[in-house]
């Protein structure tokens, strides 16, 4: 094995670029500019020392109400978890920004066993875009798709870059923050039509944010 | 049947006749000894599905086993989540299905959404699309629960007057 460490050998290599190293060692995230995203990917590809050869994933982030949630979150543990609390916090798309959306990069170097996350935010507003790495690695393909049909991120240069997941003649994205989770149309079979048709959603709508502990009491 | 009025005020003063009564049991034996349901697995009562179909439950015992054509299947198994996406191909099979049918609905989320009732593109239950006979709860259910809804089935066919009921 290698003694230098993964960041050491990063820096060394990416040092012509503007980098940010937001995690520890074992499990780097390296945060760079979307500008420099495609030449990044080609020499974490192509070099030897670093032999990035396999993409793993790709993924978005939504920071439209991030840090934000109806649950409690900092006393939960201490003064008991709160349950099916109402939705106070209503995501507005309307508040939209600049670096609202992010995109990770999962990649994984076979001949050195190391793992690397790569982000970078979006700097367009409508749409959100980021350029394509589907000629660096082939597997961008569909995680690229799934992206754009889920979160609405436009991937410059992707040879296809239709829906992929939700139904045909879909309307928004429905992983965005400001989509509500019950969906605005639901399916029924109509006995006088003869055929399944859509109906406006029949449902009342109800939070959608993960319950998420960030401090436990516990522990004191 | 051919049946006049006058039969028909005979059987409901008196019943169904011997040898009309007879023939339903016929009919209705025949019916539950080769149900043959269509091969829809969705989610993974799909996997339960298989396993109630295999060799240690063995559902070939009761006549039924896996067509995959709904042209020569009497019941539809709906195993798993039904998404919006899929909806309009479900009821596609099953209007392919010849009379009569059946359907069971297996598992939580084709009986009302389940686990994803709130989601944005899964059917809060395949009723909303199909007329169901069976709903077998769980999540997923065994094949256990799968057989004791196909006897359940089995015995809602029996209980039917298919021939003296019009």
């Amino acid at each position: 094995m290698n003694s230098h460490s993964s960041i050491d050998i990063l820096k060394t290599k990416l040092s012509e670029f503007n980098l940010a190293f937001l995690d520890n060692e074992h499990n780097p995230l390296l945060q760079i500019n979307q500008g420099d995203l495609i030449a990044v990917c080609k020499i974490l590809k192509t070099d030897s020392d670093l032999d990035y050869s396999m993409l793993i994933d790709v993924c978005a982030v939504d920071y439209l109400t991030y840090g934000e949630a109806d649950w409690k979150t900092n006393d939960a543990t201490s003064s008991g978890y709160s349950r099916a609390v109402k939705q106070t916090i209503i995501p507005d798309a309307n508040e939209t920004f600049v670096e609202r959306f992010a995109v990770y990069y999962q990649l994984l170097s076979l001949s050195y066993n190391r793992r690397l996350t790569l982000k970078a935010f979006t700097t367009e507003i409508n749409p959100p875009s980021v350029p394509s790495i589907n000629k660096i690695w082939n597997s961008a393909n569909w995680f690229e798709r799934e992206a754009f049909d889920l979160m609405g991120i436009h991937f410059k240069g992707h040879p296809n870059l239709t829906r992929i997941l939700t139904d045909y003649g879909f309307i928004g994205h429905p992983f965005r923050k400001d989509f509500p989770t019950n969906g605005n149309l639901e399916v029924v079979y109509d006995e006088e039509e003869e055929r399944v048709i859509y109906q406006p959603v029949s449902i009342s709508t109800r939070p959608s944010v993960p319950k998420v502990i960030r401090d436990n009491n516990d522990r004191e | 049947m051919g049946l006049t009025n006058k039969d028909n005020e005979i059987i409901n003063q008196q019943g169904p006749g011997f040898v009309i009564t007879s023939v339903d049991k016929l009919v209705n034996w025949a019916r539950t000894g080769s149900m043959w349901p269509v091969t829809l697995g969705l989610a993974c009562c799909g996997i339960e599905m298989m396993h109630s179909a295999a060799a240690r439950y063995d559902t070939d015992r009761f006549g039924v086993f896996y067509r995959p054509s709904p042209r020569q299947s009497d019941v539809m198994i709906v195993a798993g989540t039904l998404v919006n996406k899929m909806a309009p191909a479900l009821r596609k099979v099953y209007d392919q299905m010849a009379e009569p049918k059946w359907v069971i609905s297996m598992g939580s989320c084709a009986n009302g959404g389940g686990y994803y009732h709130h989601s944005y593109s899964v059917v809060r239950g395949c009723d909303q699309i199909i007329p169901v006979d069976i709903y077998v709860p769980g999540c997923p259910p065994t094949a256990e629960a799968l057989i004791n809804g196909i006897i359940e089935l089995q015995k809602k066919i029996k209980s039917e007057e298919s021939i003296t009921n019009e």
